[in-house]
């Protein structure tokens, strides 16, 4: 929140200005990150006007560049869910990505093992497999936080390395599919495989669930008292504590549900888009959550329209690749800007905050 | 001519005056103690020295020159140092490692040169007759042994003012000792040594001269042979109170919470509470006087159930609670308001309606079956802020939007709006207005009056003469006294609260 916005909070403003104010934050880091990513395009002599015309049109220019930027964003909309809830509780963890790779072989271990099962049960069980298994990856380090007092920054980092290395062990060693070279499990039965709601496009149930999952963080926070209790504990664990709040099993609380997310985000990518676990599949879904979560602060709606970008930046600039001389690394440059400006202005809002306790 | 002369000081912050007129003379070579109430003004009086606070008047002159300190930087340039109460060291470096850190001898420019840092921290330790294991990390030293390594820092950064805050206060009676043959060797070798300190009698054991703040001013300064701990004391604790009109309606009731041989650690496991025992009475108020420091914090901690007792039994209505979470002990009966207000007592980034709610969040008719009820909440929030006077926001306003006394206000609302059969007080006017000082007390006396025990600590002796209908005094975690608010004469008071009878 900008100076200025919490000055008017507290001055009671117009409720227009406060929404103006707000609606400016969320859209500052955005446009600032694009015009220095037109910056570095002038610089290495393109047109950056073109490119970003270029780049709206294949995210958003018509049903299919639509769909395939919703097919990009939704495993980032749970990934970024997943890093919320446990922001929110105050719980820095950055092992998202480790819960999606368990959490995604489960899903297909469950999809290629099962395959007499009929598809809504098959897909049932993956589902129910995959969010399981990124549960149980994030209640370790969650439990070592909260009872031991392991900072969770760097158990839930590592536990990304083991996740990814153990996966790929057991797809190599394992679980390899028959008469294919890369470290590739076999596919998932053809009836656990999610259909397209749209034409010929990845677009599959996933992108609904992942809504329907952004709506329940937003009921969570809003409306439930173990909501309450992880907003509290986020922003003062002593005042938690003092007011008879177990601050222990409410960070066990977030890390299961943000591991829960976390796994939802592997079981979906295998069921709707790659139909087998591919060792290292994931181009960092869960790190990019992080993004999303931070530039979307934390919030149901912010955390939706920073997918939502990433989504069509993800599609838009694999697309602009094949039609024009533009490189994929400057994309990730404007992409990269983003995350830089979500970061610098949470900063911005620590020390705030830290100067308004200290007066 | 002094090596410090401090002349006019004067230090507002807001409204409250911490340092008023100031005048303070300390020769070369002396041992000179500060002495004084929490709040009285020492600790600002020495951050200014040390460049930490810049006074709004005054002047400071070292052997005569006058200077400007504006930063603990210039201030170590002109040979000031100070040990704060919480070192200053990082305990994953060695004891060798801290003292040369910042400073740090090198070979070829580049390459740590061990030899000569540990040439030099052998001097210094000889130097000061102590003893120290060089290459053990600080985490592994005593708080004896990180003292006395902070104090070789600040020799070896080449200070010849030495400043200590409270050196004693995370001593053992032992180290304490060994500390003042530290400081009389320092002293000899002529370097000039000021020290606050709440105990007289170490005042007594090593200064040469003292100066007694009182109220942001000085109210005495001479030497330790021309005075007696007794009459420190009177002059610490100062005014005389007014006998007090008592102003209670009901008799005081049965026995409703009981301490036995409670004993209690803080988070290094010193213990700073020692065998209390303590029975609140219904329709009582019980006043805990004692300068900061002597098991208060520990004491209520313990009760409130966010401390474990070493050992010592906790019982509220008949009923031990020693074993069970703060949540139970509030659903039982307890209420509490915390001394640590912004970070204890109200959550400052959460609307006003979720800091009233907190305790009770989970219960109808504020939610059912995990649900949240934002019409009771409401409801709630604005009665509370009604009855108890809160001004500056509704329900959806940010706590930190509030001041400080109309946030006190809401914290003592939400703790006493239903009636507790036991509450615990800390501090509940610090900070607070003199309209929202005079309505808390007002609203503690009703709350005893309708049956509720109070523990009140405070640190306002006026303000425990006033609501007390007992006092006990702790001293060294120790209740070292127990008397009725007519025998609380200041002399009584401060020879207690220092530790002069036991």
């Amino acid at each position: 929140m900008s100076r200025s916005a919490i000055a008017e909070v507290a001055a009671g403003p117009s409720p227009a200005a406060a929404l103006a104010g707000r609606a400016l934050e969320v859209i500052a880091p955005f446009l600032i990150a694009l015009a220095v990513g037109g910056l570095v395009l002038a610089v290495t002599g393109r047109d950056a006007i073109g490119t970003y015309g270029l780049l709206v049109e294949q995210s958003l220019g018509g049903a299919q560049a639509i769909a395939n930027t919703l097919v990009a964003a939704t495993p980032i909309l749970f990934t970024g869910l997943a890093t919320g809830v446990a922001f929110r509780t105050g719980v820095f963890n950055v092992g998202v990505e480790g819960s999606l790779y368990v959490g995604a072989f489960a899903a297909a271990w469950v999809g290629f093992s099962f395959t007499t099962l009929p598809g809504p049960l098959l897909v049932f069980l993956a589902v129910v497999s995959g969010g399981l298994a990124g549960v149980a990856w994030a209640a370790v380090p969650g439990a070592l936080r909260a009872w031991w007092r392991v900072d969770e920054v760097v158990t839930t980092l590592m536990a990304n390395y083991i996740a990814i290395l153990f996966t790929s062990y057991l797809v190599n060693y394992w679980f390899l599919a028959p008469g294919v070279a890369n470290s590739m499990s076999p596919l998932v039965a053809a009836q656990a495989q999610l259909s397209p709601l749209v034409g010929s496009t990845q677009l599959t149930l996933a992108f609904p669930i992942a809504l329907v999952a952004t709506f329940l963080y937003w009921v969570l926070f809003r409306a439930t008292t173990v909501g309450y209790r992880l907003q509290i504990v986020g922003m003062s664990p002593r005042f938690a504590t003092a007011s008879g709040i177990h601050v222990a099993r409410t960070i066990i609380v977030a890390m299961v549900i943000s591991g829960l997310l976390g796994g939802l985000a592997g079981a979906f990518q295998i069921l709707a888009v790659n139909h087998r676990f591919i060792a290292n599949f994931s181009p960092g879904y869960g790190f990019t959550g992080i993004a999303v979560a931070l530039l979307g602060r934390n919030s149901a709606p912010g955390i939706l329209a920073a997918a939502l970008f990433f989504g069509a930046l993800a599609n838009g600039g694999s697309m602009i690749q094949l039609f024009s001389d533009i490189p994929l690394d400057l994309i990730n440059v404007v992409q990269g800007t983003v995350m830089i400006i979500a970061v610098i202005e949470l900063r911005r809002l620590g020390r705030l905050v830290r100067a308004r306790s200290h007066a | 001519m002094p090596r410090v002369r401090m002349r006019g000081i004067t230090k507002h912050y807001g409204s409250i005056v911490a340092n008023d007129r100031i005048d303070l003379d300390v020769a070369r070579g002396s041992i000179h103690a500060i002495v004084g109430e929490n709040g009285a003004g020492k600790t600002t009086l020495m951050r200014i020295l040390y460049g930490l606070v810049v006074p709004d008047a005054g002047v400071i002159e070292l052997d005569g020159r006058p200077v400007r300190i504006a930063s603990p930087a210039t201030a170590i340039r002109l040979g000031i140092g100070m040990v704060h109460q919480r070192f200053e060291l990082i305990e994953s470096l060695t004891a060798l490692e801290n003292l040369v850190l910042g400073r740090t001898p090198t070979r070829y420019a580049l390459m740590f040169d061990r030899e000569a840092a540990l040439a030099a921290a052998r001097e210094h330790a000889g130097r000061l007759g102590v003893a120290i294991d060089w290459d053990s990390p600080v985490a592994a030293l005593g708080v004896g042994a990180r003292q006395r390594l902070e104090i070789m820092r600040l020799l070896y950064t080449k200070a010849d003012i030495l400043i200590f805050d409270e050196p004693t206060s995370v001593l053992t009676p032992q180290e304490a000792d060994e500390l003042f043959v530290v400081l009389r060797r320092l002293s000899a070798e002529g370097r000039t040594i000021l020290f606050i300190s709440h105990k007289l009698r170490e005042v007594f054991a090593v200064a040469d001269r003292v100066t007694v703040l009182r109220r942001a001013r000085v109210v005495w300064t001479g030497p330790t042979t021309a005075t007696t701990p007794a009459t420190l004391a009177a002059l610490i604790v100062g005014e005389r109170f007014e006998a007090r009109a008592s102003s209670r309606i009901a008799p005081i009731g049965e026995p409703i919470l009981e301490v036995e041989g409670l004993t209690v650690a803080d988070d290094h496991g010193t213990v700073r509470l020692r065998d209390a025992n303590l029975t609140l009475h219904r329709a009582e108020i019980v006043g805990v006087a004692g300068l900061e420091g002597n098991g208060q914090r520990e004491l209520v901690e313990a009760l409130i159930g966010l401390r474990r007792p070493v050992r010592g039994s906790i019982r509220l209505a008949g009923r031990p609670v020693e074993g069970l979470d703060v949540r139970s002990r509030r659903r039982l009966g307890l209420a509490y308001i915390s001394e640590d207000r912004d970070t204890e007592g109200a959550c400052l980034p959460a609307t006003l309606a979720d800091n009233v709610v907190a305790v009770r969040h989970a219960e109808p008719p504020f939610a059912r079956r995990g649900w949240r009820r934002t019409g009771a909440v409401n409801t709630l929030t604005r009665t509370v802020l009604e009855r108890f006077g809160v001004e500056g926001g509704g329900p959806p306003t940010p706590a930190r939007a509030l001041s400080g006394g109309n946030l006190q206000r809401l914290v003592v609302g939400r703790e006493l709006h239903e009636p507790p059969l036991v509450l615990v007080a800390a501090h509940p006017t610090r900070g607070v207005d003199v309209r929202g000082t005079d309505f808390i007390r007002r609203r503690l006396e009703t709350t005893r009056d309708g049956g509720t025990a109070i523990l009140l600590v405070s640190e306002e002796l006026s303000e425990l003469i006033e609501l007390a209908d007992r006092l006990v005094v702790l001293f060294d975690g120790r209740i070292v006294g127990t008397l009725s608010a007519r025998e609380a004469t200041p002399e009584r008071l401060g020879a207690l609260m220092t530790g002069l009878v036991a």
